[in-house]
């Protein structure tokens, strides 16, 4: 018993008394939802050290700068048109999209399982499946204010700028859905690399060289099949990469160029599903990834 | 609630593994020291409790909740400490704690008043401000125990929470445990292979042995005193004197240590006229002239379980 009062008698036990929670408990939409939203300042280095917010922030001061100054010249100059489309704006700062997405997507997937704080989630009410959609909705989010920024920011130039508000609603409307296509897959693709990678560095070099010496490779082909004058394989080519499928959709939506533009209905379509198609299917293998982390 | 967690045939088969064969038991409320030597099933039966292992066989109940069909209701109430690190570095212990009382369903106010108490309550003052991954290890484990507390469960699942630490961190581990089980009237279920650090904070000791239950008792059962008394005495040559005395006024001594034992005596002799064995060391070092340290009953240790009984004897016997 002389070592019970030992115990007790020690300093680092502060007493001023223990206090049960009665107050509200949350389902797991809340939770899902709060997850979401720390997942989505996360991205941004907001809620952790300070200098893990000097990357997402430069790389996203970066990607507006182009929109800044097109911005400063239609008020200043007052130019007739956008000197860069809606659509073409993401192709254009596609590098600095891919960074963003390889370096933020471990910020979400990787470092739980890597510190395997995982286990402190699982451990709680949400399902693994909730909380894989959550973290990707959170990317997803992020992504999309990196490449619906740029647009708005242009649009609002054009209207300060006294263009046509009916043309620009339109053109950037269009160019909002196919950068929604482009986030679901970019978002999808990094998501995946990331759950399966528990090293940091690995995930952002697999993704990087999955989307751009991915889409480095489709143009070559592109570009051999334009010179061969076979465009058909640079068109099937171009369903494999998702910036070929961006430049592809945009094509035929848009005014975007590509070596190899979908023709005929049926490759165009192609272009839509397999858009779609790929970012249902990392979905859909993101889930199962930590369905089975979880044991379940 | 009496029964906090109740098991049934549970059997978890890793298949070249058997980590829990056929465990049938019960734990009620206060502090239950879960003991066994590493692989014994410990960490597969916290695991199996909180959903995050699915078992081979059997049933289980946690809070009165069904495992196979209530598991987010057992782990809305119930906090986990796991064995492994499970802290990002680059985040505060007060940052963390806050977002895990929210992923416990804790409005964002109530989860930051809850962070800094529970902070409080484990010792992290001004520290739980800094990223943990510049934290000692002793550090860790409290910001692990804070975050298993955040959310006011009522049961914490303590898996190893001493491990990796040193003696005095090790001994305020412990009296954390103590305090979570006693004055915060949280139900405790603790895991550690040292089967002696558990036996001064816990009301129940359940001991498993590859996968099986060897023994489930209070804690004060397997500590019966023995009836033998140790005895300390100071001088010259003193333990050699003190015994060769006892031993002559007929009490059977043995060396234990810098102790002397001193054997019961046979409750079926006669005993009058015989004086009590207390005042008779007493007496005798009064006689020789030597100093009396101290006198002492000899209580088992936790340990002694595995010496004792074959298991199979025992679980039979526990299980009743």
């Amino acid at each position: 018993m002389a070592e019970r009062g030992a115990v007790e008698s020690r300093g680092v036990i502060h007493d001023l008394g223990y206090r049960p929670y009665t107050g509200p408990r949350q389902g797991e939409g809340a939770i899902a939802w709060a997850l979401f939203v720390n997942g989505f300042l996360n991205a941004f280095g907001i809620g952790r050290s300070g200098k893990s917010k000097v990357l997402p922030f430069l790389l996203l001061a970066l990607n507006l700068l182009p929109a800044v100054i097109v911005v400063g010249a239609m008020v200043l100059i007052g130019l007739p048109d956008l000197p860069i489309s809606y659509a073409q704006y993401a192709s254009t700062t596609q590098v600095l999209l891919g960074i963003f997405v390889a370096s933020q997507a471990p910020v979400l997937f990787s470092r739980d399982l890597r510190h395997g704080s995982i286990t402190l989630y699982l451990a709680r009410p949400l399902r693994a499946t909730h909380y894989a959609l959550a973290r990707w909705a959170a990317l997803l989010a992020a992504t999309l204010v990196f490449l619906l920024l740029p647009i708005l920011m242009l649009y609002v130039g054009t209207l300060l700028g006294e263009l046509d508000a009916g043309t620009q609603t339109e053109d950037a409307a269009t160019a909002a859905l196919l950068v929604v296509l482009l986030a679901l897959t970019l978002t999808g693709v990094a998501g995946l690399i990331a759950s399966v990678s528990v090293r940091r560095g690995f995930a952002v070099v697999a993704t990087i060289a999955v989307l751009l010496l991915g889409n480095g490779i489709v143009t070559a082909i592109q570009g051999i099949a334009t010179e061969q004058e076979r465009p058909r394989i640079g068109e099937i080519a171009g369903l494999f990469s998702p910036y070929s499928l961006y430049r592809g959709a945009g094509a035929a939506l848009a005014d975007l160029d590509s070596l190899t533009p979908p023709t005929g209905a049926g490759m165009e379509a192609a272009y839509y599903v397999a858009f779609v198609a790929l970012a249902a299917l990392c979905l859909g293998l993101l889930v199962l990834r930590y369905r089975k982390v979880s044991g379940r | 609630m009496d029964t906090v967690v109740r098991t049934e045939g549970l059997t978890k088969d890793y298949g070249s593994v058997l980590a829990l064969d056929d465990l049938s038991l019960e734990i009620g409320p206060g502090i239950t020291g879960l003991v066994g030597a590493n692989g014994a099933g410990k960490s597969t039966l916290i695991k199996i409790l909180l959903g995050l292992l699915t078992p081979t066989r059997g049933a289980a109940t946690v809070l009165g909740h069904d495992i196979a069909r209530a598991s987010a209701e057992i782990r809305t109430e119930v906090g986990y400490l796991p064995e492994h690190d499970c802290l990002p570095p680059d985040v505060s212990a007060s940052d963390f704690v806050v977002h895990l009382a929210m992923m416990s369903g804790l409005p964002r106010v109530a989860a930051r008043e809850r962070a800094a108490e529970v902070l409080r309550h484990v010792g992290l003052a001004e520290e739980r401000y800094r990223p943990m991954g510049g934290y000692s290890t002793g550090m860790k484990q409290r910001a692990k125990l804070a975050q298993a507390l955040a959310h006011d469960p009522r049961l914490v699942l303590l898996d190893e929470p001493t491990n990796g630490l040193d003696p005095a961190a090790r001994d305020d581990m412990l009296g954390l445990v103590q305090r979570i089980g006693e004055d915060f009237g949280i139900a405790v279920i603790v895991t550690s292979h040292l089967l002696g650090e558990l036996e001064r904070v816990s009301d129940h000791v359940v001991i498993l042995d590859g996968g099986k239950l060897l023994r489930a008792s209070r804690t004060d059962e397997f500590l019966d005193a023995t009836g033998t008394l140790l005895v300390e005495v100071l001088g010259d040559d003193a333990q050699a004197r003190m015994a060769a005395a006892l031993a002559e006024a007929g009490v059977m001594t043995q060396a234990r240590g810098g102790l002397i034992a001193l054997e019961p005596p046979n409750p079926a002799a006669d005993r009058s006229g015989v004086p009590d064995l207390h005042d008779l060391v007493r007496d005798t070092a009064a006689d020789l002239g030597l100093g009396l340290v101290r006198i002492q009953a000899d209580h088992r240790r936790i340990e002694d379980v595995f010496h004792d009984a074959p298991a199979d004897v025992t679980a039979e016997v526990a299980r009743g």
